[in-house]
């Protein structure tokens, strides 16, 4: 591969003639001949009748495919390598997945009518840097901890005070002629109004990474103009953000008023002034996202739990001592997301979260087969590692995700699961 | 409208290095860096010191990637990220200013919103430029000193303002990327010739972003002196009774 090792490189082309429209990750491009042949092979399969979604090359490099909306198609190549992550079959779901939000990025931004029919190359060129902040977050998954472009559940961090934030929340954007709001704490979603949860999860997800990207910029409000990929993907909303205290942010999806001026002058302080101590108290809660009331076992390095049924979850890394044995706290994010990969692809599989749901999904076939050798669902699962144990366990209504250290013995780790999640779903009631 | 008034006449500058300006400093500073205020925030003075804060909206206009968006993460103290990345809507950043009037010796905290918003957005939506014009206080004109192009249509820009708000508003112009005089593109001539004829304020903003307060202060003052100058001529006296709202 002319990739270095593990990095991602994306590729967006025009499906019809190939042009490229651009790339982005990667230090080093790939030179214009092998974009060129890597969409030459994609082609060739079409007029066979074959769509090519996937391939692996000899340095376990990986190379996937995606046409949207007959209009862009988008290639992810990752060099494979000691800095991969994980097998081959992970890494292509999580290509898979990056080409999947990365159309979702440029329907945002653009709307789905400039990237389905396109009129003039070059404008679209022009106009489709707008998307790169968005999709080089996407590419970096820069802060650790935020699952929700992987899982598609919304990230949340579980406030200590949820009635007052709820209230507050459901206020403050029925005062701003909104039915959709949301207030994000560190980046994952405290409260939010009933409509925000019936966007499609993507959209949430999708929504929570921008508005990440805006905090982090540390403006203190935002008027974006949004598409939103499956709600409305032809016409903008308006999403208006507001800084309240630096890393909590609570925004809006409204349409032509309230003019931005007004929201922020007439409404912010009036709802958000009384709630500043709640705020600080949410803050505190911090990456651990589960309020330090709720016991977890002093075992259990890394959790994931995801409702199925609300598309939401919350995670957490807990290192309670700072000189703690390995693995590392950025490490243990990534054990996680690969044993989420590991679980859901080979064991959980009717588990729409992994399936791409449309037309071409590469990783589905032999996943597929995979499951068909089982005579039931399976509904729990453990893999024992040198680094560390991991135990999974589904019910209709939870996933739930668990890191052990090594040291755990092996038969305790289903009576640990089963306890933490009842634990957590009865103290929190996700 | 009536003529800009002499830089330092208004307000004291370099009061950020003076010693009796030290305690309103220290306010907008946390670590000897600058600290961030959410909308929720403001500094606090001890409640003998009780200080007005006055309330500006400023507009940032220029050519795409002439460095607006850098501009509001300078004067916040914040890094300029080091790869362009076009803003796809409305952004407002908030600066607190602590400044003291030459005349009556009176502090004043200035609370400067920066309206910043991509030239692309501005094109595609029709209801951003409305938003940004409201109410609005004052507006900076940026060109970049490595792009021609922006310097030249500087005038065009700001008739474009002057026929709408009539006076109304307070104008600068400031030109970024001044530390890349390699690949400088204005020549220092054409910028005083500039000012000449436009008569207005032209700063220069470039280089890194260091921590301290002496690379903003110059165009804050020289903001604040303008934007405090204006309001009194506008209020035909000079003890006027300011909007002053101060969040707790």
């Amino acid at each position: 591969m002319m990739l270095q090792d593990g990095s991602t490189q994306l590729l967006c082309l025009t499906a019809s003639s190939g042009v490229p429209l651009f790339t982005r990750g990667a230090s080093k491009q790939l030179p214009f001949s092998v974009i060129g042949s890597l969409n030459g092979v994609h082609m060739f399969g079409g007029g066979q009748g074959v769509v090519l979604s996937g391939c692996e090359t000899e340095g376990g490099g990986k190379v996937v495919w995606r046409v949207f909306q007959d209009s862009v198609m988008l290639i992810a190549v990752n060099g494979g390598g000691q800095g991969g992550v994980g097998c081959s079959r992970e890494e292509e779901v999580r290509l898979q997945r990056l080409l999947e939000n990365v159309w979702n990025c440029m329907v945002l931004v653009l709307g789905q009518d400039e990237l389905a029919n396109i009129r003039n190359v070059e404008r679209l060129k022009r106009d489709l840097r707008s998307c790169f902040g968005l999709i080089d977050q996407m590419l970096e998954e820069r802060q650790e901890g935020v699952l929700g472009s992987l899982t598609h559940c919304a990230d949340l961090l579980l406030p200590p005070n949820p009635t007052l934030l709820q209230e507050a929340v459901d206020g403050f954007a029925e005062a701003a002629d909104s039915e959709f709001g949301c207030l994000i704490i560190h980046g994952r979603i405290a409260a939010a109004t009933e409509k925000w949860w019936r966007l499609a999860p993507q959209e949430v997800v999708l929504l929570s990474a921008l508005i990440r990207s805006l905090s982090d910029s540390a403006s203190a409000s935002c008027d974006y103009p949004v598409f939103l990929p499956h709600g409305s993907p032809t016409v903008a909303h308006r999403l208006l953000r507001f800084q309240l205290l630096p890393g909590a942010d609570v925004c809006v999806l409204c349409g032509p008023s309230p003019s931005l001026h007004t929201a922020e002058t007439g409404l912010v302080g009036r709802f958000w002034a009384p709630l500043v101590e709640t705020l600080r108290d949410c803050l505190a809660v911090g990456e651990r996202c589960v309020p330090q009331a709720v016991n977890l076992r002093p075992d259990v390095l890394a959790l994931l739990l995801i409702n199925r049924e609300t598309r939401r979850s919350v995670s957490s890394v807990l290192h309670p001592l700072a000189d703690a044995p390995p693995p590392s706290k950025a490490r243990c994010w990534e054990l996680l997301k690969l044993f989420y990969i590991f679980s859901t692809t080979r064991y959980f599989t009717q588990e729409e979260s992994v399936c791409v749901s449309t037309e071409e999904s590469g990783p589905r076939g032999r996943a597929n087969d995979f499951a068909r050798g089982f005579s039931h669902q399976p509904l729990q699962c453990y893999l024992v590692t040198e680094e560390c144990k991991s135990y999974a366990l589904q019910t209709p209504q939870h996933q739930l995700f668990l890191l052990f250290p090594p040291s755990v013995p092996t038969f305790v780790l289903r009576t640990a699961a089963t306890q933490t999640l009842s634990d957590v779903v009865a103290a929190t009631g996700l | 409208m009536s003529q800009n008034p002499a830089t330092g006449s208004v307000v004291v500058s370099d009061w950020h290095r003076c010693k009796d300006g030290k305690e309103y400093f220290n306010k907008i500073l946390h670590r000897k860096k600058r600290k961030i205020f959410g909308l929720l925030e403001s500094p606090v003075m001890p409640p003998h010191v009780a200080v007005d804060t006055v309330h500006y909206k400023i507009f940032l206009t220029g050519k795409s990637g002439v460095g607006k968006t850098a501009l509001a993460a300078r004067l916040t103290g914040r890094n300029i990220p080091n790869v362009h990345y076009e803003t796809t809507g409305v952004e407002t950043t908030v600066v607190f200013w602590p400044v003291k009037l030459r005349d009556s010796g009176r502090v004043l905290f200035l609370r400067l919103q920066l309206w910043d918003c991509g030239e692309n957005a501005l094109r595609r939506f029709d209801h951003l430029l409305p938003s940004c014009k409201e109410q609005v206080d004052a507006v900076l004109f940026l060109f970049s000193f490595t792009d021609r192009t922006s310097f030249d249509d500087l005038p065009n820009q700001i008739s474009k303002w002057t026929e709408e708000s009539a006076g109304r508003l307070v104008k600068l112009v400031v030109g970024t990327k001044f530390d890349l005089f390699m690949h400088c593109d204005v020549a220092q001539r054409d910028v005083r010739d500039f000012q000449e004829t436009w008569r207005l304020p032209v700063l220069r903003v470039g280089g890194e972003v260091s921590n301290g307060l002496d690379d903003v202060s110059p165009l804050l003052n020289c903001l604040a002196e303008q934007l405090w100058h204006h309001d009194c001529v506008t209020a035909g006296s000079v003890g006027l009774q300011q909007e002053t709202v101060t969040l707790l």
